[in-house]
Parts: structure tokens; sequence; C-alpha cells
């Protein structure tokens, strides 16, 4: 009885030691790897410690206590970034129209298919933004695909706040941007009573507690209780947002909120990343000159019949924005709607690709660009040493129409396999009744 | 280089096109002709519309365009057996449920944008039916997606006529809110549909007239399209169509995967209504199958495809599946032969329309681009499907 219970206690404890000692080292054999930054790399190895990359290139030695992943013949990427999705949100818009205070992590639900089927097709990071709805929606988070909690997934908690230029129902274009900037002129007001009054200041280190934690290292100092009223709050975020210590997501549903939005950034300073409705190519002239960052609308190919002439005309943004040397970044839909592939990030850069776009050029979109204008680049979007261990392994070439996700690495541990995927072998091996 | 390959072929086909009778004599890496085995490289001479020659090499003589395509692999024009293109101000009578004489071409808007969007696509023949709503819906006709003349741009005027078997003509009914009234109409449920098709199928069979619409389908003579979704529906159109003796075209078919042995068994083909990639349900709830294609492949189904963009329906049917020759089949000769026009399109052989696809490499990579369109030996570049 008493070495049954030593026995039990031993293997208990074996348990316990061998994750620390072992599990944390990662090797990847790969056929080939694209690491985005820096040139491709044929039968690469990678090595991960800890969640992290450690070193990755060709003929390195692979500590023994490394697990191995043998990815031979095949590719591996850095995991797929998805740069402004409100999906993985419980409910995307909020009622209210001035909300700049409000945090997606509270609404962001993990157990959402979006997550899954983001791990499915290669995204890792994604940057919860709140829909295109509400005047002022809320702040941003950048999160991975991976976790039971949303606190185990966050990688950058305030991420930029989203702005829509877009009237809510029933308001006009003139009283959307008449309070809109009202809003921003009363930050702005405060701002200047701050910096002219004597530097005691007690009100305004609370506007410091939200706004410090602006990069990755945050995740753990979260939970700070709202002690300030939502009024505090709200000046606070955007005085957060003015000093330029919160980028914006400005929505344009069309090429005149373009034009809105280039002013109010250059009035106010902002940091603005152009969220665009897919009218808005009418701007591109506009857009190229101001050099911001740009996320197309996720139809990317459409037509426009023009109404005075009756003359049908078919629009390819992808192909537009290329043409004006102008970096894009794209966005996925929910439906299958506007093509059977608008749901996939690889899909869109694919169709990139179709219009003139190169394949390097088109796989940056979808990891290191989004990855920079999220300020996230320090750890996510290449495969470089020091970096997270997000990585995609790919059944063969990306962007080919017989490629699959075979293999989905969140943080130096495994998220998804295409082997144990029951669901994806339901959807292609359907059983009859 | 894309663009230089077009506008290199406008300037070419410029004087072509205002005088089709010119002969023209096209030069791709390949043409998939599904008609035989693939021919690389290939030439085809283009005479008046119609291909007069096919070979790896072509000697021409005298006034005769050549235009060389590159790096190009040419395809038969796309065939859509089955869509609602260009149907303007409702696709289906809803004073009535069996309206076997509705002719759905006196609704088509020629000009209609759906037809340049699915032009671009590729498409270049597509089967045109009246709605869903009703019971009996009517006849269907097969058009080109382009042309100067409606008469010319009709391939068949009458392809076959559709019928509904699916909980779509209950939809809206409310036979108890005015019974007096004439816009009541009558199925408000599935049995409701069945009976009137049942009942409308015995009144033919008594008065044993081998005219008309419907007898003339019953008897063999027009082909049957029926629209169908549900495992359950499908198995009561083969149940119907066993007990009246027809043999249908299963349209829809999104459930039909799950009777994939039964229906190859019965010789019943399947047009596949639009693929889904989402999780969720598809039309009518039906499961979601990203494979169904395969899997009725596999079963000795023939299949043919639906939907605005066929050549993507056709790419993602193969990524879940399909081999790549059935799916090609499916949205070229399959269609066509299913619509009774394989003599005119549907394949590259002499004698056969010239409506062709050009491709920028491989049809089967989602980054491989529709470059030109040629109907009938005209190029339709960017320029003209703009006018």
């Amino acid at each position: 009885m008493m070495n049954l219970r030593l026995a039990s206690l031993a293997i208990m404890l074996g348990l316990l030691t061998t994750p620390f000692s072992s599990a944390q080292q990662l090797a990847i054999k790969a056929g080939r790897v694209i690491p985005i930054v820096g040139d491709v790399i044929e039968d690469g190895i990678i090595l991960i410690r800890d969640g992290k990359i450690v070193e990755v290139g060709k003929d390195l030695a692979i500590p023994i206590e490394a697990k191995v992943i043998d990815a031979a013949g095949k590719t591996v990427l850095p995991g797929f970034v998805d740069v402004h999705n409100p999906s993985g949100m419980s409910q995307a818009n909020e009622r209210n129209q001035n909300v700049p205070f409000l945090s997606v992590i509270d609404s962001i639900d993990p157990s959402r298919t979006y997550f899954e089927e983001s791990r499915r097709n290669g995204v890792t990071t994604v940057a919860v933004v709140p829909g295109n709805s509400t005047m002022i929606g809320g702040q941003a988070a950048v999160i991975k695909t991976a976790g039971r909690y949303v606190d185990d997934m966050i990688l950058k908690r305030h991420a930029g706040i989203k702005i829509s230029l877009s009237p809510s129902s029933g308001a006009s274009r003139m009283s959307h941007l008449a309070s809109l900037r009202k809003e921003f002129e009363k930050a702005q007001r405060a701002i200047k009573a701050a910096d002219d009054a004597p530097k005691d200041k007690a009100g305004d280190a609370a506007s410091k507690d939200t706004n410090k934690p602006a990069d990755a290292t945050s995740a753990t100092a979260s939970t700070t209780t709202p002690t300030t009223t939502s009024a505090d709050q709200q000046l606070s975020a955007m005085k957060a947002l003015l000093r330029g210590e919160m980028s914006a997501f400005v929505y344009c549903a069309n090429a005149m909120d373009v034009m809105q939005a280039l002013s109010l950034t250059k009035q106010y300073k902002l940091k603005t990343t152009l969220v665009l409705g897919q009218e808005c190519y009418r701007a591109a002239d506009q857009i190229a000159a101001s050099k911001l960052p740009i996320i197309l609308s996720d139809t990317l190919v459409f037509w426009k019949t023009d109404p005075r002439t009756g003359d049908d005309e078919k629009i390819v943004l992808p192909k537009i924005y290329h043409d004006k040397k102008v970096p894009v970044t794209f966005l996925v839909s929910e439906s299958s709607r506007p093509t059977l592939g608008s749901r996939y990030l690889w899909y869109q850069a694919a169709t990139a690709v179709k219009y003139g776009v190169s394949v390097d050029e088109a796989l940056r979109a979808i990891t290191l660009r989004p990855a920079e204008i999220l300020g996230v680049d320090k750890f996510v979007g290449s495969i470089e040493p020091g970096k997270d261990a997000d990585l995609v392994i790919l059944s063969g070439d990306p962007l080919k129409l017989k490629t699959w996700v075979e293999t989905t690495i969140v943080g130096g541990k495994i998220v998804y396999e295409r082997e144990k995927d029951t669901k994806l072998r339901g959807l292609l091996a359907p059983k009859a009744e | 280089m894309k663009r230089i390959v077009i506008t290199f072929l406008i300037t070419l086909f410029c004087s072509g096109s205002v005088a089709p009778a010119n002969d023209v004599l096209l030069k791709a890496t390949k043409a998939i002709t599904l008609d035989g085995p693939p021919i690389e490289p290939a030439a085809i001479l283009v005479h008046d519309g119609k291909i007069k020659q096919i070979a790896q090499t072509i000697d021409v003589a005298g006034d005769v365009k050549v235009v060389d395509l590159g790096e190009a692999v040419v395809v038969p024009g796309f065939v859509n057996a089955y869509s609602q293109l260009g149907i303007t101000g409702g696709s289906s009578e809803l004073t009535r449920e069996i309206t076997p004489d509705f002719d759905v071409q006196s609704a088509i808007d020629w000009e209609s944008r759906g037809f340049r969007e699915t032009l671009d696509a590729g498409v270049t023949t597509v089967g045109i039916s009246p709605g869903t709503d009703n019971v009996v819906a009517g006849i269907s006709l097969a058009v080109k997606t382009t042309g100067d003349d409606v008469d010319q741009r009709v391939v068949k005027h009458d392809t076959g006529l559709v019928i509904t078997l699916a909980s779509d003509p209950r939809s809206r009914n409310r036979a108890r809110s005015r019974p007096d009234s004439i816009y009541v109409r009558q199925p408000t449920n599935r049995m409701g549909v069945v009976w009137m098709l049942r009942s409308t199928l015995q009144g033919v069979e008594r008065k044993a007239d081998s005219a008309g619409v419907l007898a003339e389908a019953l008897s063999g003579k027009r082909r049957i399209y029926c629209v169908s979704r549900t495992h359950f529906d499908i198995e009561t159109v083969l149940r119907v169509a066993e007990e009246f003796n027809f043999s249908p075209v299963i349209v829809g078919g999104e459930e039909s995967y799950q009777l994939a042995s039964l229906l190859a068994e019965k010789k019943l083909p399947v047009i596949l209504g639009p693929l889904r990639t989402t999780l969720s349900a598809g039309a009518e709830g039906t499961e979601p199958a990203w494979n169904r294609a395969g899997v009725l492949h596999q079963a000795g189904v023939v299949i043919a495809m639906s939907g605005p963009d066929l050549l993507e329906q056709a790419r993602f049917a193969v990524r879940f599946g399909l081999p790549e020759d059935s799916a090609l089949r499916a949205i070229t000769i399959e269609p066509a032969k299913l619509l009774g026009i394989e003599d005119r399109v549907g394949s590259l052989a002499v004698g056969r329309d010239a409506d062709l696809v050009v491709l920028s490499g491989d049809p089967f990579e989602f980054t491989t681009d529709v470059q030109a369109v040629i109907v009938d030996g005209t190029l339709i570049d960017e320029e003209d499907r703009e006018e």
C-alpha cells in the first residue's frame, strides 16, 4: 500500500519535472523556410526555446532534449497576422457612439469559431478591432488566436482606437463629423490645460496609468480596476490618442471619408491606419500621397455601373494600389461572400498575386506588414531569433491551390494539426446518411 | 506582361471583329480541348465564329491573322447550366403554382450587368431557368453571355422543363389569411408541393394527349430539371420520377452526396448549386459538405457546377477533393450536355463555336487570371466589356 503510494508519487513527480526540463525546446526541420525577413532557406532548421525562436538556419545542431517536428518537403512561414477583425467579439458595435475607453478584451470570446478557423488557416495573431458603425468605438487589442482565456492570448492590450467616419443611422455626415471634432477639441483643450497647469497633477496620473501599457509587456499588468468615472476615462483615452500614445483605425466608407480622415489626421496629428471601404479607391492618389498604412475591404474585385452612362467597370483593388505603389493589407470576411475564398488571408494574398503583386510582397502583406501596422513586429510577423515562435507549416508552396496548413504553432506550442482536424475531415469526406 | 498581351490582342482583333469572316489563327502553349487529350502547343484556326481546325501547328497562308497568346492556356468557354441570370422583375409567377408554359426568355434583360460579370469570369454560355417559387416553374433556355443580336445569342430556346421539389413554393403562402383572394397560393408545406406536382402529372396522364409541355416532358421528349436540395427532397424526386417514369436532372443537390450511389445507379446527373466554404448549414439547412462534388464523382455520378464564378467553384472543388479533369468537365462539356448543346459549346473541336477562355497559366491555381474571352470568334477585351 505504502509502496504503491510512493510509486504514484514518483510518477507524479516525474510528470511534473519532465516538462520543465525538455518540453520547452522545439526544433523544426523544414523543407523550406520563408522567413519574410531575409532569404528563403532550403532544408532549414528552426530552434525554439520557451516559446521564442532562438536560431534559424541550415545545419544547426539540434539540442538532444528538443522535441523535433519533421517538416521535410514542407514550407514554414511566420504565422499570419489578421490586421483588423471584429469577429472575435461577442458583439462588434456599441449603441453608445462615443466609447473610446472601452476595450475589446472584455468582449472577446476565445470559443468563437473565428479563432478555430484562424488556426486552421494559419492565422496566429489578430487585432480585434470594434466594428465600423460606432463613431469612437473603443480600443482594439492584438491577441494570439490560441488560448482558453483571453488573458492568456493578449499581445498588446491597447492597440489603437477605432473611429468611424460613417454616420450612425439617422445622423447626417455633418453632425457626425461635428461631434467627432468636438471630442477631439475637448481632448486637445484638456491636454493644453494639463500642460499649462503646475506639474503636480493627480488627475493626470490616472490617464498615464491606462496609457502606459502600450507594449506587449503589459499583458500581465492588466486589470486596472476602473476607479475613475466614465467621463474621465473618456477624456484620458482621447488624450492618449491625440498624444500619439495610441494609434487610430479610421474607417472610411467612401472616398469623401478618406479626405476627412486625412484632414483629421493632419489637424490632430493622429497615428492613423486607414480602414478602407471598397469605394475608397477613388481617392487612391490621395491615399498614396498620405503614406498612411491601409487596410483594403474584404471585397477585392467588384463591378460598378456608371449611373449616368450605364458603363460597367471592373474594379480590382489590389491592382489599383499596386500600380500606385501603396503597400496594402487585407481583411477577411466572415461569410462565403463575395468570393469563396475571401474568408482566408492566404486567398486574399493569392488574389493580389493574380493581379500582378509579387508572391513575396503578398506574403509580407499577411505577415510582417500587419505586424508593423499594429506595432507588434518586435514579436511576430517574421521568422527571426528573438521573436515569438508563431509558425505555420504548409503542405507545399504558399498560395497554391492544393496547399494546406498542416500545423500551426503559437508561442512554441502546436495549436492546430490537420491530421487531427476531425471537422475538416468531415467536410472533405462527408458520410452518406 | 499580361497587359501587353492584351493590348496586342486588341490591336490584332480590331479589324477581325468588324469583319468576322476573316480567319484568325490562335497560338497558345496549351489547349485543354475536352475532346481528347490536351494539345501542346496548340494552334486553333477560327473561321466565321467556328473552329475550323485545331492541331499542334497549323500552316496558314494568305488572309489569316495570327495571334500568338504566348504562355497562355486555352480552355473552352465555361458553361453554367443553371442560373437566373438577367431575369428582371421577378423570376416566378406568384398567382399560380403550376406554370409549365412560362418562357423565361421574355423576362431577360440582355444588357444586364450580370452577363458581363459572368463573361468576365470566362463563362460564355448560361442556362437560364425561371425561379423556384412555383412547383412547375417553366421552360429554360441556353444563351451566350454576349453578342449583338438576341436571336444569335440564344443557343437553344427550350432546354427543358424546370420543376421544384423543395420548400421554396410554400414560402410566403398564407392559406388562411384571405382564402378568397386570387393571390393565395396553395402549397403551404412540402406535402402540398408534392401533391400539386403529382396531381398535375396525373392530369396529364389521364388526358393521354401527347402535346403540351408537360406531356412532352413525361414522354421523354423534353428534359426535366428538378430543383431539390435536401436528401429527403431528393428521395421524393426519385420516388415521383419512378412513379411517372421520367429521368430528371437534379439541380442544387446540396445533400445529393448522401445518395451518391443511388444516383449513380439510376444514372441521374446533378447540377450542383454554388459551393460554400462556411462551416454553417447551407440552403434549406443542408449539411455543410465541402467535397460533395468529389463524393458524387467517386460514386460515378455525372456532375456540373453552377454559381457566379464557375472557375473558382471548380478550383475549390479540386482543393476539396475532385480530380482536376472532372472539375474542368463539370464547368464545360457536362453542363453543355445537360443543356443539350454539346454539339455547339463545351469543348474545342472542329465545327464547334469558337468560344474560348485564355488563361494566364494553370487553370487550377488561384493566381491564374482570365486574360481574355473569345465568343463566336470575337475577342471580348476589357475595353469592349466596359462599353
